[in-house]
């Protein structure tokens, strides 16, 4: 409770700077809070916000759920199956690295400017981290517990379903989040690259002719988003570490 | 030819010459866990595996569960090679409780293997935590327990599938003084209320002699078996002063001894060579 007091303190004051810049910078580049609201306002009752919210939610949402229904299986089965790990974990760390800016040339050749292209983009960005971090939680499995549950005649199905896959939840939590972080920059980057739509387009377009009310709406749109879906996960985590919780006591 | 048709079994556990050698595929460069061991165990006894560190006492536990195989030697139990399973528990000295999961699915965690139907397993885990007197934790997590308290729950899984060999791997190395000792007379009294056969690896040399009927004397490097003693004391053992009777006073004496000069005599140990004031 005080916490939440002490963030809508510091949402003040960051909303008070920035009425100060708007004062402070010239030529317009630093709209003033006031000029955002009234932005937004049009840009709702006009409804293009909510049709490049729709168009950006959507393929956000695709990509993200195709990064989860393949990083975490292929994470889980490297984790679980060593000698595939020990050997594909070289070629999914050089992958992780490779700024995925790069394939966008290759994806537009071969699919388009459309909604497919901006899901892969999508997908590529946020597949690694779920990848990676699935992959550790697995790795991560108390061998302790494993031994114990064999001891008492569990099969290995049983231990994966009791002991691994609960122990990598911390971390496959983890990937989520960075993955949903990065899938929305990427959404954005997918919408400048290719066909510009969305909120994505929309930053282009009031970027383009320095409408900066409306260019921050956009902005500030986007940041809404990353909150909610972080929230929601650390939502999901809370209740999936209920069993944490009194170890703060301890 | 008649004794031939029926193989009698006098002895639960039958460990002969087995060995075991940890690390590096190069037998030469590994440790030698076991070297040569042979034991037997009698059905209902309660047999204390008592030795310092790096004797083998846990390898022979987890090799008698079936959780490892042996390099060389046979190990049986109850006539058949050792497969992990519902009819032996096994205690950790560390506790290995699932920290998700709660006291009662801790216990039924074991129970899911040997017991189908879901009420029952249900009942049953209900009865085991009642037993060790978690009733009223039943549905808290091991993280919101104390120490004795998580071992109580280990005890509870251990016991709860009614298995006929325990396997115990200094359960109460690791709680307080005082608990430890009525975690001793809980033991005591709940294998003597079913009487299976109960190995039990401890450091401690008064706890190997209360708990036990035969006390296995083991030395390190390599791991292997010196002396096999006979207690001898009168059960229940915790009707009466045990520690002051003088049979146990002349064990505990003589095992101390024979620990010491162990300890003393070997250089992997941190006092090796030092004068401990050893009666000679």
């Amino acid at each position: 409770m005080r916490i939440a007091f002490y963030r809508l303190i510091f949402l003040a004051a960051l909303i008070a700077l920035w009425w100060l810049a708007s004062t402070v910078v010239e030529r317009n580049l630093v709209p003033s809070p006031w000029a955002t609201m009234l932005a937004a306002g049009v840009l709702i009752s006009e409804g293009r916000l909510s049709t490049a919210l729709v168009d950006s939610i959507s393929i956000y949402l695709g990509g993200y759920a195709a990064a989860i229904l393949v990083g975490i299986p292929i994470g889980l089965v490297m984790g679980t199956v060593r000698p595939l790990g020990k050997t594909l974990e070289i070629f999914v760390y050089a992958l992780s690295a490779t700024p995925r800016v790069a394939f966008i040339p290759l994806i537009i050749v071969f699919l388009g400017l459309g909604p497919q292209a901006k899901i892969l983009i999508i997908f590529l960005g946020a597949v690694m981290p779920i990848l990676i971090n699935t992959y550790a939680g697995a790795l991560n499995s108390d061998q302790e517990l494993i031994e114990m549950a064999r001891s008492v005649g569990a099969r290995r199905q049983r231990i994966f379903t009791s002991i691994v896959l609960p122990g990598a939840v911390p971390f496959i939590l983890v990937g989520l989040r960075v993955g949903a972080t990065i899938g929305l920059i990427n959404t954005v980057v997918a919408e400048l690259y290719t066909a510009v739509k969305g909120l994505g387009g929309l930053l282009a377009i009031y970027g383009n002719t320095f409408r900066m009310a409306e260019y921050f709406v956009i902005v500030l749109t986007l940041a809404l988003i990353g909150v909610i879906v972080t929230e929601a996960l650390r939502y999901l985590e809370n209740r999936l570490g209920r069993w944490r919780r009194s170890d703060a006591v301890l | 030819m008649m004794a031939l048709d029926a193989p009698t079994q006098p002895d639960r556990i039958v460990l002969t010459g087995v060995s075991k050698t940890f690390g590096a595929g190069d037998k030469a460069a590994g440790t030698v866990a076991l070297k040569d061991v042979n034991l037997s165990v009698p059905d209902g006894a309660f047999v204390s595996l008592l030795g310092p560190s790096g004797c083998g006492k846990t390898t022979i536990l987890r090799i008698v569960d079936g959780l490892i195989l042996p390099d060389q030697g046979r190990v049986l139990v109850s006539g058949a090679t050792p497969k992990p399973g519902p009819d032996m528990g096994f205690m950790f000295q560390s506790f290995r409780l699932i920290p998700w999961s709660t006291v009662r699915g801790n216990v039924e965690f074991a129970l899911a293997e040997s017991i189908a139907d879901k009420a029952e397993r249900r009942a049953r885990a209900e009865r085991y935590i009642h037993l060790v007197g978690l009733a009223r934790f039943i549905d808290n997590y091991p993280s919101e327990l104390s120490g004795g308290m998580r071992q109580r729950v280990a005890l509870a899984r251990a016991l709860a599938t009614e298995p006929d060999i325990l396997l115990m791997d200094e359960p109460f190395a690791s709680i307080d003084a005082q608990t430890r000792e009525l975690m001793q007379i809980e033991l005591m009294r709940l294998w003597s209320a079913r009487q299976s056969v109960a190995l039990f690896v401890t450091h401690s040399v008064d706890e190997a002699i209360l708990l036990a009927d035969q006390v296995v004397l083991m030395g390190p490097r390599p791991g292997r078996i010196l002396e096999v003693i006979d207690v001898g004391l009168d059960r229940p053992r915790w009707s009466y002063d045990v520690r002051a009777e003088k049979r146990f006073i002349e064990l505990r004496a003589y095992l101390w001894d024979r620990i010491r000069t162990l300890v003393l005599i070997d250089p992997e140990s941190d006092f090796f060579g030092r004068n401990l004031g050893a009666a000679d």
